[in-house]
Order: C-alpha cells, then structure tokens, then sequence
C-alpha cells in the first residue's frame, strides 16, 4: 500500500459537553488538496488541533507520513506547516521579523534562511512591505503573510484552516492560486477548511463533509455533485404537446407547469442540448428557452448537513472581523 | 550525543522565543521606561523618608545606612512587581491565537516557557540599571564592582524568571486576563511585604515570619544585600540554591498549565 500523507482513524474527541469529532476516519494522499467542510461547530478546526498535537484525542490514531502524532510529537510539528483559523502574526513585529522567527523555530541553518526568508515573502507577494509592522497589514496581507510563515520550512503537510475568510474576492482568488501553485510545484500537501462552497470546488481533488462531528460524505467534488442527482434542464415552450413529444424522444419531464416550463434531469446536459432541441424541432416544437443548471456543493450541503453554507459564514465572518478588531485596539 | 543535541535545541528554542519578546521590545520601548517610574518613587521618596526613622536605623545590620539596606530591596521589587503580571501577556497571546501558532513549532512547551521568562528576566534588567543608576544619584554608597554588578543583574534576571513563572502558572489555571490581573493584585503585596526588602525580617509580626523564609524574595534580596551593601557572601550559595531550585519548580508548572491553556 502507498504511504498516505494523512491518515485519521476513528478519531475521537469529547469535551466536557460535546463530542467535537466523533468517530471520524479518512486519508489524504500526498500531493492531494484536501477539504473539510461543514457548519460552524462541525469538528474541523478540532480535527486539525488534534493532527497538529495541540490538543490529545479522546480515542483513535492519526498518521502523518507515517508517523503517529500521539508517539512523536515534534517530529510531526516538524513536517507540518500551520495557518490558523485566528489571526496569528503578530502584530506587534515586522513582516520579516515574523517570518525570521519561524524560520528559526522551525530549525532552519542560518546560511539558508536569508534566502529562503526573501523567496517566501518574495511568493506571496509581500517584499515591498517586509520591514513594516505588522498592525499596519490589511487582512489581506496579514493572510498572506500567515501562509509565508507556515510555507519558510516547506512543509510536506500544509494546514490551513478557513484560508481566505474574511477576504474580499480579489484577495481571495490571489490565495487561490498560492495554494494552486504550491501544489504543483512543490507537491505540498494541502489539507483546508472552508465554508466556501466556490473555493472547495476550485480548489479541492477532495471533500469530507463534516457535520457535528461527524464526516457525513467523503468524494470528489464532481462525484458528490453526481450523487445528488444529475444536471437539469430547463424548457420553455408554449405548444401543450410538448410533454408528449419529449416521452416520444425518450425523455420524462419531472415538472409539467402550467406555464410552459419543463424540467428534465439528465447527463452531461450541455453535450444534451443541441440534440434535444433538433429532435423537437423535428417534431414541430417550437422552443422558446432553454437553460441548464448544474448540481452545486451547496446542494450537496444541503443534502447532508440540512442547512445552506451562508448561513454559517456570515456567522464566522463577523467572528472573524472581530477578532481582527480587539487586536488592533 | 543524541542528549546534548537534544539540549542545544531546547536552549535554542528558549533563546528565540526571548529574542522575539526582544523584538517586540526594540519596536516600542515605552514600557521600558514607564517602569523605572515605580521603584524610583520608591527609593527616592520612601527611602529618604524612612532614613529618618530611628527604631527602623536601629534594627537593620551593623554599619548600614537605610538607603543602603533598602536599595537591594527596591531592585527585588522592581522585578516582582513586572514578572507577577506576566501571565497576563501569555493570556492575551493565547486569545489572539498566537500561542496556538507558537505550540504549533517543534519547540518544546518548556522551552517556550523558558524562553518567555528569560525576556521578563532581559526586561528586569532595565529597571535595575534604572535604579542603581537612581541610588548612585541619591549618594547611596554601594559596591559597584563589576562582579556585584553582575552577581546583582544574575539575580534580578532569576527572581523575574521565577515570578513569571508563578504568573504564568496561574494564568493556565486563571485563563482570563481579568482574573490574572486580579491575583497579580493580590500576590504582589504578601510576597513583598512578608520579605526582607524594605525592612529587616526581625521588626516583622512574628506570625508573618516564617512567610518570609519560604519566599524566594526574602533570598533574592539578601543575595543583592550581601553583594552590593554588606559584602559578607557566605549566605550567597544558599540564596542561589533557593531562587534556582523555586525557578525551576515554576517553569515546570508552568509548562504542564501551558497544555491546559490552549485546550
Ligand atoms: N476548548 C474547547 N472546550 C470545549 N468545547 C470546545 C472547545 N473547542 C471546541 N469546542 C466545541 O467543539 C465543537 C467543534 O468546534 P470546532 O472549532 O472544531 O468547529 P469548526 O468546525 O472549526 O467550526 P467553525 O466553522 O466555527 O470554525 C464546537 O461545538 C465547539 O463549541
Ligand atoms: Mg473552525
């Protein structure tokens, strides 16, 4: 068997008046970006505490590169690169100074760091601004420079948890691409959180699904999306025979409003279309609109974890926003 | 080998963490300086007026003035009154999840403890500068030979340790700032008054007296006393052993509370 970069078995882990994780078991391959997503509450954050060693489990065992976190500790700190849910550079320190110190905790020989220091800041974009403080950065920034600490020792297991909240769009995508290019250059592998239903499909080859505590439904994001049920066509048409034409053509409409619009599911819609409106041109029906949705992680979400994604962001953004306030005050 | 450079690494670590507190320090040095207020006041206005106290002149050692006898004692001070509110900073820390990021290193829980306790110990240093500097002023006549100099900024770099330390241990327990600033409030009176800082042990309430031979302050001044006002060492490797030994007990706790502290 190949040696996975993560792997969680049957972890558990209770405080006083909640099970936080329960029971959950999953692997991560290397070079794979891995989401969790769930609800606020849903064990993610405590997942990563526990695979990180800041917090023991109740119950289970979890790898990383094959090394049990429970027996070696700091040789498992070692390999692992951390950004925090929190806001966690320190404010009160230069961009570089904070990079410096966790290239020095992580044990980097000081003939390497200058260098290393320079291409990490020089990656995420932040030489122009290394020597001001900290308390200064826009979120944005401060992100960035969240991830230049974790990525100074190259971790071969990146954790990130909540990347881009709080971010507007741009910012957002610019992280995007960082843990894109991390990837594929540097095989890193990526375990995140998000509520982001976009970003977990951008950016995921893989996706749990957490909800109280529990991973409810594990799979590719394309998979996931099949699971819930295939694309839906949409089609418009004023002539009332419409419905019959589509059974003739092999085809069941799922709705038959009264208002002229029918609703097909099937496969590869966008490859469907062009056939399905020459075959009903043939039989003399005129189409008047068509349009296609495709299945979303949301409604996958929804499927598992009863509740639509935005709900909890809005939640964990404010949290989040006043975090960021108390610090600067 | 695999031991010492086990232990290379673990000093190593405690050394950055200081460095960052240092860091920190060099970008906004106010504090430095706000805290040589405190113990100035303290020399300058307590011990001159108290110099005029006979029954006070007639109970300290033979041959000392008061300013003598009390200035070792201000210096205690100084470092106790900073270090027992030390906790509070590792509580803000852990609030604002830099302490999660710190536990996240290979550094070891200890020598993140060591290394936060060598910077009160650095910080202490400044305020003792401040004070002799102060009692030089006033024409306190001190022994201010390199060696006491030194012995005096070794102590006052280990009593600082050691009562942040004590802060740091209870901020594990306390976990709020609040509630640190609360105990900070009600330890730093006790500890320095059931000490020989600002008077001698034996014009204390006898019940208070055996207070101040468990207290590591009672040591720390007394080493200060013996190297900078008296001169007679041989009760320095007694007072050495204690303040060690108490700084070691307390960077122990304190590193079990840290694990209690972020989760
Ligand atoms: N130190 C703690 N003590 C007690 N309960 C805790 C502690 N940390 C987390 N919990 C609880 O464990 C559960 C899971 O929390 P966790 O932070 O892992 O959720 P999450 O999925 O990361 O949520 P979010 O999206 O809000 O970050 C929550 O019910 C939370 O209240
Ligand atoms: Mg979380």
């Amino acid at each position: 068997m190949e040696e996975k970069a993560i792997v969680v078995q049957n972890l558990v882990k209770q405080y006083p008046k909640v099970r936080a994780v329960d029971d959950v078991s999953f692997s991560v391959d290397k070079g794979e970006i891995f989401g969790l997503l769930g609800p606020n509450g849903a064990g993610k954050t405590t997942t990563i505490r526990t695979l990180l060693t800041l917090i023991p489990p109740t119950s289970g065992e979890t790898l990383i590169y094959n090394v049990n976190t429970a027996k070696n500790s700091e040789e498992v700190r070692r390999m692992c690169g951390y950004v925090p849910q929190d806001v966690s550079a320190d404010g009160d320190l230069t961009a570089y100074e904070n990079v410096l110190i966790s290239a020095k905790l992580y044990g980097m020989p000081p003939k390497e760091r200058k260098q290393r220091i320079q291409e990490v800041l020089n990656f995420l974009e932040l030489t122009d601004r290394e020597h001001d403080m900290v308390n200064t950065f826009s979120g944005g920034m401060m992100r960035r420079l969240e991830i230049a600490q974790a990525l100074v020792n190259r971790p071969k297991v990146l954790f990130l948890d909540e990347p881009s909240i709080g971010l507007d769009p741009n910012a957002r995508r610019i992280i995007w691409g960082l843990i894109k290019k991390l990837r594929d250059e540097f095989n890193t592998t990526i375990m995140m959180t998000t509520h982001d239903m976009g970003e977990a499909d951008v950016l995921c080859d893989r996706i749990g699904i957490m909800n109280r505590g529990k991973l409810a439904t594990l799979g590719k994001p394309e998979g996931l999306k099949a699971a819930v049920g295939g694309d839906i066509i949409t089609i418009n048409s004023n002539n009332p025979n419409c419905s019959l034409k589509l059974k003739e053509l092999g085809y069941s409409a799922i709705t038959d409003s009264a208002d002229g619009n029918f609703d097909l599911i099937v496969n590869n819609g966008e490859t469907l279309i062009p056939h399905l409106l020459e075959g009903l041109k043939a039989k003399g029906v005129v189409v008047e609109s068509v349009s296609l949705k495709k299945p979303t992680l949301d409604d996958v979400f929804l499927k598992y974890t009863g509740a639509r994604i935005e709900e909890g962001d809005t939640f964990a953004e404010t949290r989040r926003a006043r975090q960021s306030f108390t610090r600067r005050s | 080998m695999k031991v010492l450079s086990e232990v290379r690494k673990y000093f190593a670590n405690a050394f950055i963490i200081a460095e960052l507190e240092m860091r920190k320090i060099r970008h906004d040095q106010t504090q430095i300086w706000v805290r040589m207020v405190q113990p100035a006041l303290w020399l300058a206005i307590y011990g001159l007026a108290m110099s005029k106290l006979n029954a006070m002149s007639a109970n300290i050692p033979a041959g000392l003035t008061y300013l003598q006898f009390m200035t070792p004692g201000v210096l205690a001070q100084s470092a106790l009154f900073v270090a027992i509110f030390f906790g509070i900073n590792v509580v803000w820390e852990r609030d604002l999840g830099l302490l999660n990021k710190l536990l996240s290193t290979p550094a070891s829980r200890s020598s993140i403890i060591l290394g936060k306790a060598l910077s009160a110990g650095v910080r202490g240093i400044f305020q003792a500068i401040a004070v002799i500097i102060l009692a030089v002023i006033l024409q306190v006549h001190l022994i201010l030979n390199p060696l006491a100099i030194l012995g005096t900024f070794v102590v006052i770099v280990l009593v600082s340790m050691c009562f942040s330390c004590v802060s740091m241990a209870i901020a594990s327990l306390v976990k709020t700032r609040e509630r640190m600033m609360g105990f900070g409030q009600v330890m730093t009176m006790p500890l320095f008054f059931a000490s020989s800082a600002i008077y001698p042990i034996s014009i204390m309430p006898s019940w208070i007296r055996p207070l101040a031979y468990v207290n590591p302050l009672t040591y720390s001044v007394d080493a200060m006393r013996d190297m900078l006002a008296t001169g007679n060492l041989h009760s320095l490797p007694l007072d050495f052993a204690v303040i060690i030994a108490t700084t070691i007990l307390f960077l122990v706790l304190a590193s079990l509370g840290l694990k209690k502290m972020i989760s």
